[in-house]
């Protein structure tokens, strides 16, 4: 038997070879503190602004993520798993956050597009952003805000949430990652930072909900108003404040701020303000199904106890402007719309339907049947006590007709 | 600028409380004997394991309101004067201080892994005290954590203990890298590997003669070289008293060595110009 070579030193010259000066002595790169400069910072070191309007992460992760109750990671993981329960729910069950991109060779592509939740859609945005990180680089630097204090470090993402969050999902959730945990960022000083600058770039991409516009609206009042905008993550009624602030006693900055808003008109400032009446539960489902304005400003003028069970029957019925307003108001619908059957919405042609099978079952096996729907008997009534408002209305637009 | 050396290492059982409590002792004396104004020396123990708060203080039963963990835990405008107040005398020196740590530096791992600038929970209310103080010294757990990514990030000069073994050299390696990346990535330029110390040197051993060589006829390892203290049966016996090496028995090879080190590090203090 051969004994192990003793004097054999290359493995270790080989390994101390790999020492080199670089390791000990180079001092990173000294920079001004004064200038926008563009560096690689490590992810650990940028943190989402808290009150930034535009959320990417589902409400109770966001909060839960800058209350730091979960790190990064955490954070995803849950949203990881908010969306595995939803897509098997769903009938796609999946393991891997891959499985999530579009598949070629699949001819139903098409129609599972159309079905996939808010979360689904999110997810998978990020993982194709992930993977588009991955295969081409980070072409396009985050904007980032110096906010160290003493010798803590810190930088807070002023535009960029998503490719933050996409970076990670990269990091942590998809094989293949080479990178060295750092991300392009262009440096801001903090007193450089500007609400305004963040509002122009939020309100200048495509898809920013009405009720991120909403609270961009609030945060923009409420700056020019002297109220302090706080470094941590706030709830509604933060926002809330604007509702009693308008930019009648801050004339100066009228133009600035219907500017950063994306040039609106004051009457349409307000309306988007307006939105923030609405309940919490209404503003996340709101947000999450990017619900419109134009839709919404109806929910707001109904008593607030009803502002959810509204916009969940948007979300489930697809519901148009016209029949929001009618849901909302109580008028009869257009004779445009209420003579022409053909321009009915499914929805609508669903619940006439149903009316005729009323008598196909029992008041128990409907309760039964809403509870396997909602989980919740809270849920259960509040569903049936809309269907009743409904269909009262319903009944004195046939006895005037 | 006040020095922090820390000392860390990976692998466990190498030596890094042994080291670095005797030679912040030996620092003390030393400082005193040239005529320092101030030579207090700070120990910040960072291991949950408590062994270097133990050996100096008599006592392992520091908790949430007395420890490092009540300085990570606390808000930041309060860190500075809470570690004033969790910093006890050590029984060795009067002039020798000690942040102790606690069991409890565990779950603070865990509490803070999602709190924003984490990592500088323990530089931040140091950078505030660290002029009070002649040098100080921080003890690491022998693993790369959260606790560990502090120390680092409160040092100005990283100190490698390692045993002269074929797997604790392949360490070694990994330590450097680590640190290096700690100092790029968290932005702490400052930071650097001021000195390799060989201990448990043996030798006896074949084995533990060829790599000392190697290190030394290493171009940047060789510079880096600080001491080499050899196996001692003093040390265990000094640890079981809860007394340093120095006073334990000064004429044991390990302290000899120690003394050795602690010249070279106030040499070092000097011409940094503590």
């Amino acid at each position: 038997m051969a004994r192990p070579n003793n004097g054999n030193t290359s493995r270790m010259d080989d390994l101390l070879a790999s020492v080199t000066s670089d390791l000990l002595t180079d001092t990173p790169q000294a920079f001004a503190d004064n200038a926008i400069r563009v560096e690689r910072i490590l992810l650990e070191m940028v943190r989402p602004d808290p009150v930034q309007p535009r959320r990417v992460l589902p409400e109770h992760i966001h909060v839960a993520f800058h209350n730091n109750r979960a790190t990064p990671t955490q954070a995803l993981r849950e949203l990881v798993q908010t969306v595995q329960i939803a897509a098997r729910q769903r009938g796609r069950p999946f393991n891997n956050v891959l499985e999530l991109l579009p598949n070629a060779d699949d001819e139903r592509e098409e129609e599972t597009t159309t079905a996939l939740s808010p979360e689904e859609t999110l997810l998978r945005d990020l993982v194709n952003l992930a993977m588009t990180i991955r295969d081409d680089g980070q072409v396009n630097p985050l904007t980032v805000v110096d906010v160290s204090q003493g010798v803590t470090r810190l930088f807070r993402i002023e535009t960029g949430e998503r490719r933050y969050w996409a970076t990670w999902l990269l990091r942590d959730f998809i094989p293949g990652y080479t990178g060295d945990g750092m991300i392009p960022c262009i440096v801001i000083p903090a007193a450089r930072s500007s609400v305004f600058r963040q509002a122009k770039e939020n309100t200048a991409r495509s898809g920013l909900t009405a009720v991120a516009l909403a609270r961009q609206a609030a945060l923009l009042l409420l700056t020019v108003h002297g109220y302090e905008i706080p470094a941590y993550a706030v709830g509604n009624d933060f926002f809330r404040q604007a509702l009693d602030l308008d930019l009648r006693a801050k004339r100066e900055y009228t133009e600035l701020v219907l500017s950063a808003m994306g040039g609106i008109k004051k009457a349409q400032f307000s309306l988007i303000k307006s939105l923030l009446s609405l309940s919490d539960e209404a503003l996340e489902l709101a947000d999450r199904h990017g619900i419109e304005e134009y839709k919404l400003r109806y929910v707001v003028a109904t008593p607030s106890e009803y502002h959810a069970e509204v916009v969940r029957q948007i979300i489930d019925f697809n519901l148009s402007a016209k029949q929001i307003r009618e849901l909302c108001q109580g008028e009869s619908f257009d004779e445009a719309v209420s003579s022409d059957a053909d321009k009915l919405s499914p929805a609508a042609l669903k619940m006439a339907k149903v009316t005729q099978t009323i008598h196909a079952t029992t008041p128990q096996e409907l309760a039964r049947a809403l509870m396997q729907q909602e989980g919740d008997a809270a849920v259960a009534r509040a569903r049936l006590q809309a269907m009743r408002k409904l269909l009262g209305e319903t009944e004195r637009y046939l006895s005037s007709d | 600028m006040t020095r922090a050396f820390v000392f860390t290492n990976h692998k466990g059982g190498v030596g890094k409380s042994t080291s670095a409590t005797n030679i912040a002792l030996g620092m003390v004396n030393v400082l005193r004997r040239a005529g320092s104004a101030n030579p207090r020396v700070l120990i910040i123990d960072t291991d949950s394991q408590g062994h270097a708060s133990l050996v100096t203080t008599g006592r392992k039963d520091y908790g949430a309101d007395d420890s490092l963990y009540t300085v990570l835990m606390a808000d930041r405008a309060n860190a500075p004067q809470t570690l004033m107040n969790c910093i006890v005398q050590s029984q060795w020196d009067a002039d020798l201080h000690v942040l102790p740590a606690s069991p409890m530096l565990e779950g603070a791992e865990r509490e803070l892994m999602g709190v924003a600038g984490a990592p500088y929970r323990l530089a931040d209310p140091l950078s505030k005290v660290a002029n009070q103080y002649a040098a100080i010294i921080i003890d690491t757990r022998p693993s790369f954590s959260l606790m560990t990514e502090m120390g680092l990030l409160a040092a100005t000069d990283a100190i490698v203990p390692v045993e002269p073994r074929y797997l604790e050299t392949v360490g070694l390696t990994s330590v450097i890298q680590k640190i290096n990346d700690i100092r790029e990535g968290w932005r702490h330029p400052n930071l650097r590997v001021s000195g390799l110390l060989v201990t448990k040197m043996d030798t006896r051993v074949r084995g533990h003669n060829h790599l000392l060589a190697e290190l030394k006829a290493h171009p940047v390892l060789g510079k880096l070289l600080l001491g080499v203290i050899p196996q001692n049966e003093a040390v265990s016996y000094a640890h079981r008293d809860h007394q340093s090496l120095f006073t334990y028995d000064p004429r044991a090879s390990a302290s000899k060595a120690y003394v050795q080190v602690v010249a070279s590090l106030v040499r070092y203090l000097s011409q940094a110009g503590a």
